[in-house]
């Protein structure tokens, strides 16, 4: 906008070279102010979203951690003979949160640059599935959308955890990535392990569990791949929010740095203008 | 093997399934926010040679 107005000075002649018309200053200054006024409704907005996320979590966090326990102490290794690799990309919908959606893309592409053949992916948001799709859409075996408006459930991590199940596709073992929250304003990439039953029944340290038939060993590894993906999907969405909320805070101070800056301008170009048509009135005077 | 797993539920919709009957059996004011607990939107999509496939429905 402003380059064509300036262009527009030169052919006309009216006005000194690279300086922008009034008109052209107020209009930016405008359209500057009404982003301001989106980015910082949308922080108001992220902030509500991240105390309920950030309450949530405190509950779900106990789930994570049991189900994360149980392959901890039964030392389960991934099998060998079985190269499959299942991995789970937990993202959202929604953009406009800073780097958390590519920071998990990024980790799974890394992976998948070292071995296209034997990983598969399951995209949860479209944002992950936008990124991987472009380049390794035939690794995708799922894709979920419709995440991100509201708060992740269990209804929503069960309804996935049964799709996987049910995919048909022989893992040996599995990760998700998601992304783990620390504080409002950092989170980190992480992983946590899924493994398939034939790995978790040959661990050789499974005896420490009694009572154990694999039908219960069946069971309990359904259901907790879907409390772990509830678990994960609670602190993507805990760390999408406060991401939001500093990408939205930082978006504010800018346009309010850039706010300044416009009317210093349009406050001096006032100013020239004012001064040069005095200018004429009085030369115009004494040449009388 | 349970009666549940011949029938071809897995785990998950076992415990979705008996979830839903002890929120149904709640008394009102409590029934209100446990069923909104029970909501779930996300949709799943099947995908091969990186297109999405129409026919599957979760």
């Amino acid at each position: 906008m402003l380059g064509k107005a300036v262009v527009q000075n030169a052919f006309f002649g009216q006005q000194q070279r690279g300086m922008a018309t009034l008109k052209a200053i107020s209009m930016r200054l405008k359209s500057v102010k009404n982003i301001q006024k989106i980015t910082q409704s949308m922080k108001m907005v992220s902030a509500a979203k991240y105390a309920r996320a950030e309450r949530e979590l405190k509950q779900v966090r106990p789930i994570g951690n049991g189900a994360k326990q149980f392959y901890e102490q039964a030392e389960i290794a991934p099998p060998e003979d079985v190269p499959q690799k299942l991995v789970i990309a937990i993202t959202s919908d929604r953009g406009l949160c800073g780097a958390v959606h590519t920071s998990v893309a990024r980790h799974i592409r890394t992976e998948l640059a070292k071995d296209d053949q034997n990983i598969k992916v399951v995209c949860v948001g479209d944002k992950s599935k936008a990124i991987l799709s472009r380049i390794y859409g035939k690794n995708i075996i799922l894709a979920c959308n419709e995440i991100g408006r509201l708060p992740p459930t269990f209804g929503d991590a069960s309804k996935l955890a049964d799709a996987v199940l049910k995919s048909e596709y022989k893992f040996g073992s599995g990760e998700i990535v998601y992304n783990r929250f620390k504080s409002v304003v950092s989170y980190q990439t992480s992983i946590l392990p899924v493994y398939s039953l034939q790995s978790v029944a040959a661990s050789p340290k499974l005896s420490i569990y009694d009572s154990l038939d694999d039908e219960v060993i069946q069971s309990y590894l359904e259901f907790s791949l879907a409390s772990l993906l509830f678990y994960s999907m609670k602190e993507g969405a805990c760390s999408e929010q406060s991401s939001r909320m500093t990408a939205m805070d930082n978006a504010s101070k800018n346009a309010g740095e850039m706010i300044d800056k416009l009317t210093l301008t349009f406050n001096r170009t006032r100013q020239a203008v004012i001064t040069r048509e005095l200018i004429e009135i009085i030369s115009g005077a004494s040449a009388l | 093997m349970s009666a549940w797993r011949q029938a071809g539920l897995n785990y998950i919709n076992y415990s979705k399934i008996s979830a839903k009957l002890l929120r149904q059996a709640l008394k009102s004011d409590l029934k209100a926010d446990a069923l909104k607990r029970e909501a779930s939107h996300l949709k799943v999509t099947k995908w091969e040679d990186g297109k999405p496939i129409k026919t599957s429905e979760y």
